[in-house]
């Protein structure tokens, strides 16, 4: 049984419950349903919304740096805080909002295995809807790492080269095209389909039946001796809006190991309404 | 209480028992062998709250009030009582049935109620349960399921109740065996009396799955002979309140050996049955019962005999936007001539009339096969 690549990423329900009064810990909620947080949270829990704070209101684009520094200022964290983050749906937007912060330079930031519902389900973990007491601080971002980020101009070159890894992590009626969009959802596109080249490995692929990330060699065997994802390649992951595609991106780049992964938050709501562009199908 | 005048002091009077159980009618057209297999409707809806679910709300309600972990607030407006207690009242994850009971009890009672509601369920349950008095939380469930995740419902319901505990109690009619009780106290004895003994098949479908293990506990322990038959929706399926096997595990009272078939059917016959039912039998059924009705034809037409009675939860008041989506025929004629609109009249008329008469699912309405959303 090996060990996840880099396993301090990754901290337990228990971990958190020991950190709960630990000052250098934040925790941050980010869910799917925004109304989770003022439901019930961890205690000391900030919640961010995906849909008004992490990205920007007026183009689509992910939040600016400043727009970062501000959030977590007024949330009391410092950069070398530990920034614990957790949410709905297996962690989707927790790790939408980890990428954001890595993207933003934030050395220490951590996921909490199983996400909102494992912590909803053990006994000895309390929930609170009082907001957390914070004292605002005085955020400045140190250096940002945009080598996570995928452009569409990146994928384009991509597809040319062909030299890219690329996993499309969509259930496999959106990959084929059968639909462009899980049932519901405002953001969509123009076709169906996929980036040619690209491998369909669904995001819950790497989930265990509790919620939490499967283990390491069980990964493994998925991506890169079930799927041919080739660890030494650089490696673009992909979804609809981007959320989904942060979560196998953390499992590429943090438990397996691979050193270039890049997140390509445009996705399929960018790529499908691309004017004469190739798709698969 | 007098259930020969049928005149009460409490509309909780009304709650079925055996002195007062739910009425069973026969089924005259759509019953395949009426002679050697008799097939009777339990009508659920004449409940007083209008569905099988009254049963468990009931149970479930004063089961939270018999371990004191209620306080009314009938006034409304959350202040303390006389003796300082602050009120405290119910949180449920419900598809509508349960949630409509429950908030209907708790505000004959004085009880605040939160109920938690998937988006899915529809509109005129999510009115009712405001109608009853209960604040509403919609989720959006299902956006991609994936192992343990949950349902949203139940997450948000059981955050409420971990978070907020001073102001709710969750009864959880997912957990909670006063929800099996309720059946192996009323609906189990109901049947036994009202048939005679004579039942052999019980047919009925699968929720939270109190009704199935009480009603399975209490008659084959009077008869291991009875069979009971389960119907669930096939995967992607739009009938509230309904889960199919895949989705069960949610649900903790959940006893597969009690169940001697699942029988799995086609969703849009829920619909293209509910409508038959009403056209034929008279029976204004909602569409679990026209599932319901399914599989006690299919085991039917098997052969042999038998006396089969048809647990049908609710009517179909409550699901006319449902059944407009499935059989889109249903809205056409509903405004004068002259002002129905293009997409009205694009529709054929009579394609859901065919499928209902052959007893073929329909075609209605795909929901974005190629994705023109």
């Amino acid at each position: 049984m090996s060990e996840y690549a880099h396993p301090e990423v990754l901290v337990s329900t228990d971990w958190v419950h020991e950190h709960l009064n630990d000052p250098k810990v934040k925790l941050v909620e980010i869910d799917v349903d925004t109304q989770a947080y003022d439901a019930g949270h961890v205690p000391g829990a900030v919640g961010f919304n995906w849909q008004t704070q992490l990205q920007d209101s007026v183009r689509r684009d992910i939040a600016s740096k400043a727009e970062i520094e501000r959030l977590l200022g007024e949330a009391g964290i410092t950069p070398d805080d530990t920034i614990v983050v957790y949410g709905d749906n297996n962690n989707w937007f927790a790790a939408y909002g980890f990428w954001l912060l890595k993207l933003y330079g934030h050395e220490d930031v951590r996921l909490m295995n199983g996400g909102r519902v494992k912590w909803l389900n053990e006994d000895d973990k309390e929930l609170t809807a009082e907001p957390p007491q914070v004292t605002p601080t005085t955020y400045q971002a140190q250096g940002e790492h945009p080598e996570l980020r995928a452009k569409v101009g990146d994928i384009l070159k991509i597809i040319e080269a062909g030299d890219h890894n690329l996993v499309d992590v969509r259930s496999p009626d959106e990959f084929t095209g059968k639909v462009i969009a899980p049932p519901g959802m405002s953001e969509t596109a123009q076709r169906g389909g996929h980036i040619p080249g690209a491998k369909n490995i669904p995001w819950s692929s790497a989930v265990a039946e509790d919620g939490t990330f499967k283990g390491a060699d069980d990964l493994r065997q998925i991506y890169q001796n079930g799927q041919g994802i080739d660890p030494a390649k650089p490696t673009v992951a992909y979804c609809r809006i981007g959320e989904r595609s942060s979560h196998t991106w953390f499992v590429l780049k943090y438990l397996l190991g691979i050193d270039d992964v890049r997140n390509y938050d445009g996705s399929w709501t960018e790529y499908g309404n691309l004017i004469g562009q190739p798709i698969e199908r | 209480m007098d259930h020969r005048t049928r005149v009460y002091d409490d509309v909780t009077e009304l709650l079925p028992s055996e002195e007062n159980p739910s009425p069973m009618v026969r089924l005259n057209r759509l019953t395949p062998a009426p002679e050697t297999f008799p097939l009777f409707a339990k009508l659920e809806w004449m409940n007083p709250f209008g569905s099988v679910k009254d049963r468990a709300a009931s149970y479930l309600l004063r089961d939270l009030e018999e371990r004191g972990e209620l306080t009314p607030d009938p006034e409304g407006g959350g202040h303390p009582d006389g003796n300082g207690r602050r009120p405290r009242g119910i949180v449920e994850p419900t598809s509508g049935n349960t949630g409509i009971s429950l908030a209907t009890l708790a505000s004959a009672r004085g009880y605040p109620m939160l109920a938690v509601v998937p988006n899915k369920v529809p509109l005129e349950k999510k009115v009712l349960l405001k109608i009853a008095g209960a604040e509403l939380e919609v989720v959006n469930d299902d956006l991609c399921p994936s192992p343990g995740m949950g349902d949203g419902s139940i997450n948000l319901a059981k955050t409420y109740a971990k978070a907020q505990r001073d102001r709710y109690a969750m009864p959880n009619q997912y957990e909670n065996e006063a929800n099996v009780r309720a059946h192996i106290e009323t609906t189990g004895p109901e049947i036994w009396r009202q048939t005679d003994g004579r039942v052999t098949h019980v047919f009925l479908s699968l929720g939270t799955c109190g009704t199935v293990t009480g009603l399975g506990r209490y008659l084959k322990e009077k008869n291991p002979e009875i069979q009971i038959h389960a119907v669930q929706p096939t995967e992607g399926h739009d009938v509230p309140g309904l889960r199919n096997v895949r989705q069960l595990e949610v649900s903790k009272l959940f006893d597969p050996s009690l169940i001697d078939e699942i029988h799995e059917i086609d969703y849009e016959i829920a619909y293209t049955r509910a409508l038959e039912l009403a056209r034929r039998e008279g029976l204004l059924a909602g569409p679990s019962a026209g599932l319901i009705h399914e599989g006690a034809r299919r085991v039917v037409e098997r052969g042999g005999a038998g006396f089969g009675v048809l647990l049908f939860p609710d009517n179909v008041f409550k699901y006319i936007s449902n059944l407009i989506k499935h059989v889109p025929a249903l809205a056409e004629g509903t405004t004068p001539p002259n002002q129905a609109n293009q997409a009205n009249q694009a529709e054929p008329v009579h394609r859901d009339h065919q499928a209902y008469q052959t007893n073929q699912a329909p075609q209605a309405n795909p929901t974005n096969p190629g994705g023109e959303r």
